[in-house]
């Protein structure tokens, strides 16, 4: 029998050996009564012995089969849906409202939307054990992780038949979860420059062998600006000095992306948003902006009126002539945490979700966009979902397969200290 | 049983009067322990925690005998030497001049308001009061509008100009200045310096300053040691109330600006909590070392009001 590997684990760091006398002193100390002693010792026992999980990391160059676990089967085939209330786990802003009463009459049951500020919160909640939810919205570097916390449950297959009719092969059977045994994919996005053609030279951008250096473009000074999220930015600034792939940068790597990002202050005057690429570029705040290209899709509903907004524009450096330099790619997941009281219903709600029409509905709010085969770009742009002039902000297939898209995985501590160090750097402004 | 009620009466009464002063305690006891005690020592569990292997997140710790204080260690590093020091004296400036602002601004307000406003007084107090029924987030949010490039003030400012017929470059209030976010701190909380310190104005009685009058004392000179000594605790109490959330905000330098040259202590504590993942640690650590510090500032306040109600006792 395959043992999870959060069953038994000691924290790594706890270095620290205790006597019992130390204990018993520390407790009389602390005034702890007598009789939780017991309890207390068998804590301590707990943390003795075990190892610490490995988690399986693919990258589209060597995809990987996340492991299941005995105790963590996938629920039969053949059940009758739960009563409801479907109760979902998602991002703020990250569901269509107006979806919401049409799964609710396909389904028949009530939905429940609760939402999460940073995945760090939803990790939280869930490792917990405290709330249930049915369906949650992990991203997909966070897929490894979830699987081995036992977090999410293994799906069946049975009730999803629009996964592989209607998914784009790449993410129907994705690098971090081959055979998608555990999550379908949600939306995907690249990350790369948003800005104003009445503001910036596309030819600083376009056609550059570089184009992350335009951040470094002194003729911009003053009116960019970068996203407030240190693993983004960080790998941008590792991009721009030609690391090819930031989860293996060298910690010199890392102290010349430090540096780099250090120098905007003066250079650029440098300014640190989250809003920036979808609600700055269109209010002219910035000319010049990291962007996720479903902030882009987005930004069209956040021109001021009469704004010509045909002067958007996005590029994805992985996939931009001439450029020789990375870009991030990457897709959300959908998953149904272990334990949901609802598991059928929430594997119909997966399978509506992967409908084209449904994920179409979808796209319209969320302006992220789901990896359906028939909704390519031409008819997106065809139909008005995006706007021709942003066509590089729609993500294709094939952008997973090329060899300068890079995907993210999880940091672990000790690399995420050395990320966050240089971050700190980055943004003490001086 | 009117004969038991008669001979028990006096002993019941005793009996329960002992506890009913008492009692009133209980529902702030209550609150202190579920609203500051328990997270209060979560802030310590988290501090004190361990990464856990798997989910690379700080696992709190709440049994004290596996508290591991390093994390201080690192934390006082960075603050003392390290990045962090930068962001801590910026903060502490920031806060000192914005609160020196209120007060330069919020006093004559508060005078005014308290003694020279008569009938129209309930007027001004509204009209003091109305930024409150508008969430904090919403009035920054606003501002962003009105200071943005092409926003509201560069366009009267450039009417303005042309008024005058004088060259105007409009300037970039949101890139990162220093007097950007500092104002914005004093528009977000001088509400709340004026309101007490017109309560401490209000209560000086008007015949205190009628005898400094007739004992031949100037309008100034009966501000001076009259008015300013009575009100000087008012404005200690606005100033602890405005302090203590400025030294905590985030939100202004983020919304207002953006850059790395206006970071404060609480852009770090968000950054180390919400952003990374394994980093939590020292987010808690930084939140406690702040906590400390404000406390030290409070126990000045107490220890200050302590005295004068002691000397007025006198």
């Amino acid at each position: 029998m395959a043992y999870h590997p959060r069953e038994n684990w000691i924290p790594q760091n706890r270095r620290r050996v205790y006597t019992r006398r130390d204990f018993l002193q520390r407790a009389a100390l602390l005034g702890v009564a007598l009789p939780v002693l017991p309890s207390l010792l068998a804590a301590c026992a707990d943390r003795e012995g075990g190892g610490s999980g490995d988690l399986a990391v693919g990258t589209p160059a060597n995809p990987v089969q996340q492991p299941l676990f005995d105790d963590n089967p996938a629920i039969d085939s053949g059940l009758e849906p739960e009563d409801g209330p479907l109760k979902l786990y998602n991002w703020e802003d990250y569901i269509n409202p107006e979806i919401l009463p049409v799964v609710s009459e396909a389904l028949g049951v009530e939905i429940e939307v609760a939402t999460f500020f940073n995945e760090e919160a939803a990790l939280a909640a869930l490792s917990s054990g405290e709330v249930t939810y049915d369906v949650w919205f992990p991203t997909s570097q966070r897929v490894p992780v979830a699987v081995a916390a036992a977090l999410i449950q293994p799906l069946n297959h049975e009730y999803l038949p629009n996964l592989d009719a209607n998914v784009w092969p790449q993410l129907a059977d994705p690098y971090y979860d081959q055979g998608s045994l555990y999550t379908v994919p949600y939306v995907t996005y690249s990350t790369g420059i948003g800005w104003r053609i009445d503001m910036v030279d596309s030819e600083d951008i376009e056609g550059q062998a570089n184009p992350w250096d335009v951040f470094w473009n002194t003729k911009y000074a003053g009116n960019m600006g970068l996203y407030d999220s240190f693993t983004d930015t960080i790998a941008m600034a590792l991009f721009r000095n030609g690391v090819g792939d930031p989860s293996q940068a060298t910690e010199a790597e890392l102290e010349a992306a430090g540096d780099a990002l250090v120098e905007l202050i003066e250079l650029m005057n440098v300014r640190y948003t989250i809003d920036g690429a979808y609600s700055g570029i269109p209010e002219g705040r910035f000319g010049l902006h990291h962007a996720w290209s479903g902030d882009v899709v987005n930004s069209q509903y956040y021109w001021p009126e009469g704004a010509d907004m045909t002067v958007a524009r996005y590029l994805w450096p992985a996939r931009s002539e001439g450029s020789t330099v990375n870009g991030p790619i990457s897709n959300d997941t959908m998953a149904i945490p272990k334990g949901a009281e609802h598991p059928v219903l929430a594997h119909q709600f997966l399978d509506f979700l992967l409908d084209q029409g449904n994920s179409l509905l979808n796209f319209e709010y969320v302006g992220y966009q789901p990896p359906q085969n028939e909704l390519t770009p031409e008819f997106l742009i065809g139909e008005g979902y995006a706007q021709d002039y942003l066509a590089a902000a729609l993500v294709t297939p094939e952008d997973f397969e090329v060899e300068t898209a890079w995907v993210q995985g999880p940091l672990d501590a000790e690399t995420e200290t050395l990320w966050s160090e240089q971050w700190t750097r980055a943004k003490s402004g001086g | 049983m009117p004969t038991n009620l008669a001979s028990g009466a006096e002993y019941d009464t005793v009996g329960s009067k002992r506890w009913v002063w008492p009692g009133f305690a209980v529902p702030g006891i209550v609150w202190l322990l579920l609203l500051f005690l328990v997270p209060f020592y979560a802030i310590f569990a988290v501090a004190m925690g361990q990464v856990d292997p798997i989910l690379q997140r700080v696992n709190p710790e709440w049994n004290p005998i596996y508290w591991a204080p390093e994390v201080f260690a690192d934390a006082f590093a960075d603050l003392f030497g390290g990045q962090l020091g930068v962001i801590a004296l910026r903060t502490i400036a920031y806060v000192f001049i914005a609160s020196l602002l209120c007060v330069i601004v919020g006093y004559p307000v508060a005078y005014f308001v308290s003694r020279k406003a008569g009938r129209w007084r309930w007027l001004w107090l509204l009209l003091i009061l109305a930024p409150f029924w508008i969430n904090y987030l919403m009035r920054m949010m606003s501002w962003v509008n009105l200071l943005s490039p092409d926003g509201q003030v560069n366009r009267w400012l450039a009417t303005i100009a042309g008024w005058f017929s004088v060259a105007f470059t409009p300037p970039d209030w949101l890139a990162g200045s220093h007097l950007v976010v500092i104002l914005g701190l004093v528009y977000g909380y001088i509400p709340f310096f004026i309101l007490p310190l017109f309560a401490s104005l209000d209560r000086i009685d008007n015949a205190t300053l009628e005898a400094s009058r007739d004992l031949g004392a100037s309008p100034l000179n009966t501000f001076w040691r009259v008015t300013w000594p009575l009100s000087r605790n008012g404005v200690l109490g606005g100033l602890v109330i405005i302090m203590l959330p400025m030294f905590g905000d985030y939100y202004t330098p983020n919304l207002l600006s953006g850059s790395p040259r206006t970071t404060m202590y609480g852009n770090t504590i968000d950054q180390f909590i919400n952003q990374t993942t394994s980093q939590g640690a020292l987010g808690a650590a930084l939140t406690i070392i702040l906590m400390i510090f404000v406390a030290g500032l409070m126990a000045y306040y107490l220890i200050t009001i302590n005295r004068a109600t002691r000397a007025g006792r006198e």
